[in-house]
């Protein structure tokens, strides 16, 4: 299951990238409509838009999916039901690519539903209480996307067709697609997790780590910046990009710094992840959808290969996680430390890894459009903090002492791993400079201070000065954040956003329930209907058989009393 | 098979028993008030050796009773009679002649204010005694009672029986009374219905005294008497479905027969604007319920955890109880058919 698998999605990609090629030379691209119901003049329909941007989105993913179904043979070598989990993950690439191909709404939220739905199995593969809730918080702040993107289809009803690419340019300025571009941006914020719905994504690290590797680096968090970057014609100079340009500021603020908090490796690799798709959602929501496509596809890269080289550590480390009990890996299992360290850097943007590429087009590009001084100072301590987390994972986990345990079986010769991360390496290395050799045209010229152009470099050296100060640290020091006890608990818990999400949403309603059961179902409403009844009907019964006691003459009498009684009106 | 069993194969009680049917047939096509009276108590007379056994106190009492009440309701009725032959001259319903009437009529059916010999009497008969006394026995009274009635008078009543029948139950834990208050309730709508029309009255009458024949022959079967039989009782459960179904048609819930004569009483309500009799007729019809669902609580459980102390031997008689349950069961449906 697992080759056939990484075979076909091999080919595919193969494919998907002859055909990205030869697109993109000749500028193609194609449209498919097939109708599947018409009635009243509105056409239900399934289409397929291919173009360089699709196909190439295509193939990223489905050599992203088959590498990692080929990594997940070892890594979930003794696991009974291996073939459930390939088979949600190729649904899981089906769905995406349903969202990745269509231009049309419907057929979008057949994908788009498709990725919550399996999302959730696929969180809680696992099947423990952590898992489960881990995949039902996936799965509801998901689902409010769902609910969005079908409000848009009753919306989009009214411009007659689902198609909504015919409707950008002479529907721009109409009410209607106000309301539609708000609730596509909700959607999209719920499933890149920004800041109000950001809560999950850390949260479903409780899958297995093959498949965060495949959704949390180019399918399911990326949709919602696809879905955006789709739309962005109709979404340009809006006031809800402003609106979405702060949160996602924020999300990526909130996330760098959260990342330097956790110590569980896996969900330090989660936050960047998260802090990366804001920097994907700022870009955008400035206005250069291509910049934050490119981002996009570098990011999936490395962080598909970061993270298979946590799981390959966490299989090492006995299945821990923790940063913690790490220490000196390099030294043991250079293999793994050489690709980990190289997606780290590349996601630090060390210049001509893959994540430069990108990461220094965006802040360059930020730093030439003239935004104000919140956005530009945001921007760089994010990139600062990027760089600050990584030296501290690497610090952490590469440098220094073994921390685990006397007896251990670090290893590095697992070369099914191994093999399908050389090809990630050689990917992230590698696809920033061809993709922006590829997907550009004409190169975007940047004209900068000297200092501004330097920018980047200072918060980078920055914050590995201070990553590495951090990793330095000692218990004593650790232990003075608890003088700053609230500020730290609300920075290392994201901002309090999983309580507000889960407590913060059904405490009010479960203690309001609670008292309304009390007072209402077993208090007014017993009294009122069902006991009070029977208890009124009970003492009629009661008082009525204190009549039916009495002696059989006083019966006889009475009927006899009522003749008389008669008798005297009849005669009166 | 019925009649056996209530005869006991005793000769003298078969002859009784003709005598019984045919006073009531007397009365019921008399053509004077006379007659009425002749059969009424010609029935009385007849009834008393049925329900008598003389080696059971308890019967003796229950007779003696009976013979009370029934003979100071028909003492009346005849002093009703020749005093309504004296003094009017011409037919007036509604005045207090017919009042006083009607009370000694309602006294020998067993009707609300004049009820209370009824669940006494009840108590001292053998099920199948229970059974003549809820039916056959009220068929000349009634009938009578269409001759010449009080409207007022009578409605006045039928509420008095609704309340009556349904709020005695609720207390009782003996099967029997807890038939007698039901048929008290039941009166209440047979009451109405021979006031709309004598086919109605008739409709109503045969499927009521059907469903109580199933019960009363379930529970003879069975030998029960009290509602805590039914609970400490191990039975099949085909006797328990059918109990539960021949009580929820009793009842008169929808898809069983004796939701239909209600429905169509109901109807008549309707069109003649009783609004609010007809609360009053289904309020407590809901009470009615309320105490059948109590007696076949045990049935009506999928898992119920008493501990069950007895087995009840017997076995299903498929024509008797089966066919019974059957017909409560698709006479509703049938019935479109005939009434198509």
């Amino acid at each position: 299951m697992c080759f056939n698998s990484f075979f076909f999605l091999f080919f595919f990609m193969l494919i998907n990238f002859f055909f990205f090629v030869y697109f993109i030379m000749n500028g193609l691209s194609v449209f498919f409509e097939w109708e599947i119901i018409s009635f009243n003049s509105m056409s239900i329909v399934m289409s397929i838009l291919l173009d360089w941007m699709s196909l190439l989105f295509m193939m990223f993913v489905s050599l992203i999916s088959s590498v990692v179904i080929f990594y997940s043979k070892s890594y979930m070598n003794s696991e009974l039901n291996l073939n459930r989990l390939i088979i949600l993950v190729l649904m899981f690439v089906f769905s995406m690519v349903l969202l990745i191909i269509s231009p049309n709404l419907i057929s979008i939220l057949l994908g788009w539903d498709g990725l919550g739905l399996i999302s959730y199995c696929l969180v809680i593969y696992y099947q423990n209480l952590k898992s489960y809730n881990a995949g039902m918080l996936t799965a509801l702040s998901n689902r409010i996307g769902d609910v969005m993107i079908l409000m848009v289809i009753c919306w989009i009803m009214n411009y007659g067709s689902w198609n909504y690419i015919f409707y950008f340019d002479f529907m721009k300025n109409d009410y209607v697609m106000f309301i539609i571009s708000f609730m596509i941006i909700i959607a999209a914020m719920t499933k890149s997790a920004q800041i109000p719905f950001s809560s999950w994504l850390p949260a479903a690290m409780a899958a297995p780590t093959p498949v965060s590797a495949l959704v949390h680096s180019s399918t399911l968090v990326t949709a919602g910046v696809y879905l955006l970057i789709r739309f962005n014609y109709l979404l340009i100079d809006m006031f809800f990009f402003k609106v979405l340009l702060f949160l996602s500021i924020l999300t990526m603020f909130m996330s760098g710094i959260s990342a330097n908090y956790e110590f569980d490796l896996k969900k330090i690799i989660a936050l960047s992840t998260l802090s990366q798709l804001g920097l994907m959602m700022s870009i955008l929501s400035l206005g250069f959808p291509d910049i934050a496509f490119f981002h996009l596809l570098t990011h999936a890269m490395f962080k598909a290969l970061l993270f298979m080289c946590a799981g390959v550590i966490i299989h090492m480390m006995n299945d821990i996680q923790d940063i913690r009990y790490m220490g000196g890996l390099s030294l043991y299992i250079p293999l793994t430390s050489l690709c980990l360290n190289i997606s780290n850097l590349s996601l630090c943007g060390i210049p001509f890894l893959s994540g430069f590429y990108s990461k220094d087009l965006i802040l360059e590009m930020v730093s030439f459009n003239s935004f104000n001084l919140m956005v530009f100072i945001l921007f760089y301590l994010s990139t600062g903090l990027t760089v600050f987390y990584t030296f501290r994972l690497i610090m952490y986990v590469m440098i220094s002492d073994f921390n685990l345990m006397m007896i251990y079986n670090l290893y590095d010769e697992d070369y099914i791993m191994l093999n399908s991360m050389f090809v990630l390496l050689f990917m992230s290395l590698l696809s920033g400079s061809f993709l922006s050799w590829f997907i550009f045209f004409y190169p975007y010229m940047i004209y900068l201070p000297f200092n501004l152009k330097l920018m980047v470099i200072y918060v980078s050296i920055l914050g590995s000065i201070l990553g590495f100060m951090v990793s330095n640290m000692g218990i004593y020091s650790l232990n003075k954040l608890l003088l700053s006890y609230n500020l730290s608990s609300f920075l290392c818990l994201m901002w309090f956003m999983p309580n507000l999400s889960t407590y913060g949403l059904s405490y009010i309603y479960l203690n309001f329930s609670q008292i309304l059961f009390k007072n209402i179902d077993m208090g007014w409403s017993e009294i009122y209907s069902g006991k009070g009844i029977f208890n009124i009907l009970k003492n009629y019964s009661v008082f009525y058989n204190i009549y039916q006691m009495n002696n059989f003459k006083i019966y006889l009498f009475s009927f006899i009393l009522w003749f008389m009684i008669l008798f005297i009106f009849f005669f009166i | 098979m019925f009649f056996f069993i209530l005869i006991n194969n005793n000769s003298n009680k078969m002859f009784f028993l003709f005598i019984m049917f045919f006073s009531t047939l007397i009365s019921i096509s008399s053509n004077s008030w006379f007659g009425c009276w002749i059969g009424l108590e010609i029935n009385l007379l007849s009834f008393i050796p049925l329900i008598s056994n003389s080696k059971n106190l308890l019967s003796v009492e229950t007779s003696l009773k009976y013979f009370l009440t029934q003979s100071l309701a028909s003492i009346n009725f005849l002093f009703m009679i020749l005093i309504k032959f004296s003094l009017l001259k011409n037919f007036n319903m509604n005045n207090i002649i017919s009042i006083m009437m009607n009370s000694s009529l309602l006294m020998k059916m067993g009707s609300a204010p004049f009820h209370f010999w009824f669940p006494n009497i009840v108590e001292g008969l053998s099920w199948m005694n229970n059974f003549m006394l809820m039916t056959w026995q009220k068929i000349s009274p009634m009938i009578l009672l269409s001759y010449y009635f009080n409207k007022n008078f009578l409605i006045f009543m039928i509420i008095m029986n609704l309340i009556i029948g349904s709020l005695g139950g609720l207390n009782q834990t003996s099967l029997r009374k807890l038939l007698a208050f039901s048929s008290i309730n039941n009166l209440g709508w047979m009451i109405f219905s021979i006031m709309i029309s004598e086919n109605l009255w008739l409709f109503y009458f045969l499927i009521y005294s059907m469903m109580i024949f199933m019960m009363i022959s379930l529970f003879f079967l069975m030998n029960m008497y009290f509602m805590n039989q039914l609970f400490i009782n191990n039975m099949n459960f085909f006797i328990k479905l059918n109990l539960l179904i021949n009580f929820l048609s009793l009842g008169g819930l929808p898809p069983f027969m004796g939701f239909m004569p209600k429905w169509i009483i109901i109807k008549f309500l309707l069109i003649n604007k009783f609004y609010f009799l007809t609360f009053i007729f289904m309020m407590t019809s809901l009470i009615i319920i309320y105490y059948y669902i109590r007696i076949i609580y045990s049935s009506f459980m999928f898992n119920y955890f008493k501990m069950k102390w007895m087995n009840l031997l017997m076995k299903n008689n498929m024509l008797l109880i089966n066919l019974s349950s059957f017909i409560s069961i698709s006479s509703m449906i049938l019935s479109t058919f005939i009434f198509m």
